[in-house]
């Protein structure tokens, strides 16, 4: 037992001693997560769907919206991988580039939407005033059920990609507005920052050099969850007829097209709904992964 | 085990080379052997890490996920560590039964007190309906609740921390164990609260014949409730004695440092050191309380009450103020003021002579380098993201002060007056002990020579040892750099070794102040004395010539 | 606990009025007119005048909306520009069918979401969770469109035996037997999304009470695992799942016209589309409306059950 005496004499430093139940190993990024198991998975996934969109003109064996004689309807086989619809247009290839239309949407209008409801939530937040008028806003605009906004703001701008665009602004605006505050309001409670304040640092360092790096990480699963809500908002309005204009192809157009001609090309949709469920479950096995990362 | 005294019946509990290993590297209990006898109070003292609260968990079996143990533990004779679920729920309360640090977090907060306790006895079979309601309130007494018919249908929130105690006592009690494990059930509670529940745990052992095998770091709740005392350290047992035997002669060297550590207040016939030298009484205080009030509620749902209620007090430059109370006083709410962290109902707050709250633009961010704050949770007082020497040099890049090569010698410089290598600088806080954390924190504070400091219970969550040191720290730097602190704690003990004023608060009141060795050596307040009266003495002999120290008419409050 | 009612309904109230203004005002800035399409593109001046009189769409903006919820208070929702009929009759139509499905949908989403979080966390086996995790995540991916086809595809037209879409023909009371048949589909795929979110949040929440210091002291009791979730966990988690539940009637709601589209169901789904393409301002703006209010409501009564469960709230501290 002598050798004891020794780090009782210098205990603090020594290497840090564990806790009774606490794990002190080091906590790796939580980008780690996707290199492995959920996170792999989603990442190949979306990877996969991106890849082929981006790669459309490369891999279409026609144009999207090439009328190709005498094939009018017709089932999968070699020429037409996916098969033809009732205009005779080869739907391997509208597939194809109808998933750039769900690229757009899903890195496009929701990061925009995210940057915009970050900044409005962190700017906000900071005074009792702006903050009581951005939530009741915040409030105003998700009261409506999501699909119900999609419907009233087409009335107003008439459907179109656009249109979509839009409605995912409007639904994620508030949506990342809401959780900023929430993270802006917990770690300005931080002793860390509070220290800071004292010594002088002024409300923007504070936010700029404390709050918004240590409120990244929720905001980061929240953009998973809400590109996948994306690809579900651009079906769903191009499934009712309010999305993309024809001919112009998008996966929940081609989905819509599906259905109309259901009992007589019954595997008409199973090319454009097999990309839309890759999509989303890649998405959201990305957002599982890097949530499971945090709590970790 | 040579030394363990050999009873004729088979002890209550038999502890026999407990080892517990984690997926991590180092096991959290290497080798513990303990017996407690029939009526018997046993200790297991240790600091964190010692593999203390493991110990206990492995006898009632909620040992954590993931957690193998070998080794034996036997109650009277029957061993109990490997069984199933399904036996170990007929042992736990039954035979063992498990008292907790947190009452504020131990008990359903939806269920009524009556509905817990009913519980309990329905986990083993016990009556129910009305017999069950008359245990219920037989228990209830037995922990000295007042009025236990009608506290039977409160709810936890309608307690206070040291009844919602004493009813977390009740359950574990409910169907007589023999075996009681007390996991530090002082620790979160007032000292004054303690005391009364120290008592009530001593009460309980001397009528019922419950043996009490009770896990501490307190080296004063060892001295008042232990007849025996086991000294763990990283798993292992590194001392065992009788009480009186331990404190009068500890063989090892580490249950010296143990006890040399613990922070003492001087006992009514010490002698009161020397007062320090009075400063000129014309200089500018560092920090004036001029009749300052804050509330908080808010007005709007129409109940504002005081947390502060007119308090005046001066603190001169390089000195320490220490302000004392239990929890709901009104000391932290006075710290944070000091440093504008909350907004002021009445009254002035001057800092060096300046209003705080009146300041604008530069002389408002002149003013503020001149403090620093270091907050109670070495957890959180450091931002995660950011590297040691980050975190320290963050007061100089907010003012902008000096090079970018003169900010990181005067890092460097720092975290030397800490006396942490500068190795440091490029750690992240994670990879720190709490008392590597709350240095860092310290350092932090003085890189702009600030002169205020405020110090919200800097050294509560570390452990004694580790305490001792950060305290010495503090007072040497404190001498050396001649700043003024307002230096905030709930431990007496701790406030008497580093400051030279104290303010003794009660509800938002100041009941007494003056010097420290004034204070503290002859108080004149009802209330300080009672106080100090509370604190357990690590002394077992204070404890036998006073006897059970507290009235039970304390309790109903 | 009516005090606690009387300080959130000042709020709900507000975004209420807020939002009545703003669907009557956006609805009369969408371009298209509709004076110009009920009265046809050969309509004579005068012609028009008066259809636009009738309509009162000739008063400024205000005097309409005030005039408006004047006949709201009445329960006078107006007649509709196109559709034609009294507005409140065409609403309790589609509401009927709308609530049928929205219901029997949310009682489906509660009983599994109950019934496969309490089981995996009594059970707490590997296998359960992972295949429960598994479901859960496949049901939350799977668009509602893409789940409606499959069903369809499935129960309908590959084994006919279930009806592809519609209503029952009978009523849903007549012939109960036959109306769960019409039913079955559509509310499974409405089900299905809140459903595992419900299940997941649920589950998760129950987990969260399990790590409380509560249930470690009720474990040190001898109290068993399964008691503990049925008798502590669940009724700990139960206010905030039923704040997570409210907001899950919202996703239902929408949820319910892209169903209702897809499964023929003439609900409010269908009525509100026809209404907006349509340009039927005042069906517009009562459905609009009716789908702010009920959201609205349902977070009130959410936000009061979660009060009155916590008795933290109901029952202020009185230490």
């Amino acid at each position: 037992m002598s050798e004891s005496l020794i780090d009782v004499a210098a205990p603090e430093h020594a290497a840090p001693q564990p806790d009774e139940q606490f794990d002190q190993r080091r906590r790796p990024s939580i980008w780690s997560a996707l290199r492995r198991g959920k996170g792999l998975a989603g990442v190949l996934l979306v990877g996969a769907v991106v890849a082929l969109g981006l790669l459309a003109p490369l891999l279409a064996p026609h144009s999207p919206t090439e009328q190709i004689p005498g094939a009018n309807l017709v089932g999968p086989s070699g020429a037409h991988w996916l098969g033809t619809d009732e205009v005779n247009r080869d739907l391997l290839s509208r597939t194809l580039f109808g998933i750039r239309t769900d690229l757009v949407v899903v890195f496009l209008a929701v990061p925009i939407g995210a940057a915009i409801g970050i900044l409005v939530g962190l700017v906000s937040s900071w005074w009792t005033f702006t903050d009581v008028v951005a939530q009741r806003v915040f409030d105003l605009v998700l009261a409506f059920p999501t699909l119900i906004l999609a419907i009233a703001l087409t009335a107003f701008v008439g459907p179109g990609l656009r249109t979509v665009f839009f409605v995912i602004l409007a639904v994620e605006l508030p949506v990342f507005g809401r959780l900023t505050r929430t993270s802006v309001r917990t770690v300005r409670e931080m002793p860390y920052v509070e220290a800071a304040h004292v010594v002088g640092a002024g409300s923007w360092w504070q936010l700029r050099r404390h709050v918004l790096p240590n409120s990244m990480e929720p905001l980061l699963v929240q953009l998973a969850v809400s590109m996948s809500v994306a690809v579900f908002i651009e079906g769903a309005m191009s499934f009712l007829g309010l999305g993309v204009r024809p001919p112009a192809p998008s996966l929940g157009s081609l989905i819509r097209d599906g259905v109309r001609n259901m009992y007589d090309a019954p595997y008409f949709a199973v090319g454009p709904l097999a990309l839309v469920v890759a999509l989303v479950l890649g998405l959201l096995l990305v957002s599982q992964a890097l949530a499971e990362a945090r709590r970790a | 085990m040579p030394d363990l005294e050999v009873s004729v019946s088979t002890p209550v509990l038999e502890v026999r080379d407990l080892a517990i290993s984690f997926s991590h590297p180092r096991p959290a209990v290497r080798s513990v052997s303990v017996t407690v006898d029939q009526g018997e109070v046993v200790a297991l003292v240790g600091e964190s890490g010692s593999g203390k609260s493991m110990t206990a968990r492995a006898v009632i079996g909620l040992l954590p996920d993931g957690a193998v143990a070998t080794g034996s533990v036997r109650l009277r004779g029957e061993e109990v560590l490997g069984l199933p679920e399904a036996e170990l729920v007929k042992v736990r309360g039954r035979r063992v039964a498990m008292v907790f640090q947190e009452p504020q977090t131990a008990l359903n907060p939806v269920r009524t007190i009556g509905w817990q306790i009913g519980e309990a006895l329905r986990a083993h079979g016990g009556s129910r309906g009305r017999a069950a309601r008359e245990r219920a309130v037989e228990l209830l007494r037995q922990v000295e609740i007042p009025d236990p018919e009608e506290r039977l249908g409160f709810y936890p929130h309608q307690l206070s921390g040291g009844q919602k105690q004493r009813v977390v006592l009740a359950l574990a009690l409910a169907n007589e164990p023999e075996l009681l494990l007390a996991d530090e059930p002082t620790t979160a509670l007032d000292v004054t609260v303690q005391a009364e529940i120290l008592a009530l745990l001593r009460r309980i052992r001397d009528r019922t014949g419950t043996s009490i095998l009770i896990i501490t770091h307190n080296m004063g709740v060892v001295a008042h409730l232990a007849d025996r005392v086991v000294v763990l350290r990283q798993g292992e047992v590194v001392e065992e004695a009788e009480t009186r035997e331990l404190f009068a002669a500890p063989r090892h060297a580490y249950t010296r440092q143990l006890l040399a550590a613990v922070p003492r207040l001087p006992g009514p016939g010490e002698l009161v050191q020397a007062l320090p030298a009075e400063p000129a009484p014309d200089a500018v205080p560092a920090l004036e309380y001029d009749d300052v009030r804050v509330h908080y509620g808010s007005r709007m749902r129409g109940r504002v009450l005081p947390a502060v209620d007119g308090v005046t007090l001066r603190l001169e430059r390089g000195e320490v103020l220490g302000l004392v109370g239990e929890s709901g006083s009104g000391k932290t709410t006075l710290g944070r003021l000091a440093a504008g962290l909350v907004p002021l109902a009445g009254g002035r707050v001057r800092v060096g002579g300046e209003d705080l709250a009146a300041a604008r633009g530069r002389r408002r961010v002149d003013l503020r380098r001149r403090l620093a704050f270091v907050h109670q949770d070495p957890e959180a007082s450091l931002d995660p993201r950011f590297s040691i020497g980050e975190a320290i040099r963050e007061p100089l890049d907010v003012h902008g002060v000096g090079s970018r090569q003169s900010r990181e010698q005067r890092v460097l410089e720092l975290l030397d007056a800490v006396r942490l290598p500068a190795s440091f600088a490029g750690r992240r806080p994670r990879e720190l002990s709490g008392g590597q954390r709350q240095r860092v924190a310290l350092a932090r504070a003085l890189t702009l020579e600030p002169q205020l400091l405020i110090a919200d219970e800097p050294t509560s969550a570390l452990d004694v040892s580790v305490q001792a040191e950060v305290l010495e720290l503090f007072a040497d730097l404190q001498r050396r750099l001649g700043f003024a602190c307002v230096f905030i704690s709930h431990d007496l003990a701790v406030v008497n070794k580093v400051a030279d004023q104290v303010a003794v608060l009660r509800a938002g009141k100041v009941v007494e102040s003056g010097s420290a060795a004034r204070v503290f050596g002859e108080p004149a307040h009802d209330y300080t004395r009672r106080l100090l009266d509370a604190v357990p003495v690590p002394d077992p002999t204070v404890r036998d010539a006073t006897g059970p120290a507290l009235h039970p008419h304390v309790a109903a409050s | 606990m009516g005090a606690y009612l009387l300080r959130r309904l000042p709020s709900a109230l507000v975004v209420l009025a807020v939002a009545s203004f703003a669907i009557f005002a956006m609805v009369r800035l969408v371009p298209g007119d509709p004076v110009a399409t009920l009265a046809g593109p050969d309509a004579s001046p005068e012609a028009r005048a008066e259809i636009a009189a009738e309509l009162g769409l000739d008063q400024p903006l205000v005097t309409q909306y005030v005039t408006w919820l004047g006949q709201l208070a009445h329960l006078d929702l107006g007649t509709s520009y196109r559709i034609g009929g009294q507005v409140s009759d065409l609403v309790a139509d589609g509401a009927v069918n709308t609530i049928v499905l929205t219901i029997a949908a949310l009682l489906l989403a509660v009983a599994v979401a109950l019934v496969s979080s309490v089981l995996a966390v009594v059970l707490d086996k590997r296998w359960v969770n992972a295949a429960l995790s598994f479901g859960n995540t496949l049901a939350i991916a799977l668009p509602t469109f893409v789940t409606g086809l499959v069903l369809i595809l499935l129960f309908a037209v590959v084994f006919p035996v279930l009806p592809a879409g519609g209503t029952p023909p009978d009523g849903f009371i007549a012939r109960p037997d036959i109306a769960a048949q019409y039913l079955l589909l559509p509310a499974v795929c409405l089900a299905l999304g809140a459903g595992a979110a419900l299940t997941r949040f649920l589950t998760e929440a129950l987990r969260t009470e399990m790590r409380q210091p509560y249930v470690t002291t009720a474990r040190a009791l001898g109290i068993s695992r399964r008691r503990i979730v049925l008798t502590q966990a669940l009724r700990n988690a139960l206010p905030s799942t039923i704040t997570v539940l409210g907001i899950q009637f919202g996703t239902l709601l929408g949820g319910a016209v892209l169903v209702e589209a897809i499964f023929t169901w003439p609900g409010l789904g269908g009525l509100i589309e026809e209404a907006i393409s349509g340009r039927d301002y005042p069906l517009v703006q009562v459905l609009l409306l009716l789908s702010v209010a009920v959201f609205v409501a349902v977070q009130l009564l959410t936000d009061v059950v979660h009060a009155w469960l916590d008795p933290r709230v109901r029952i202020g501290g009185a230490a």
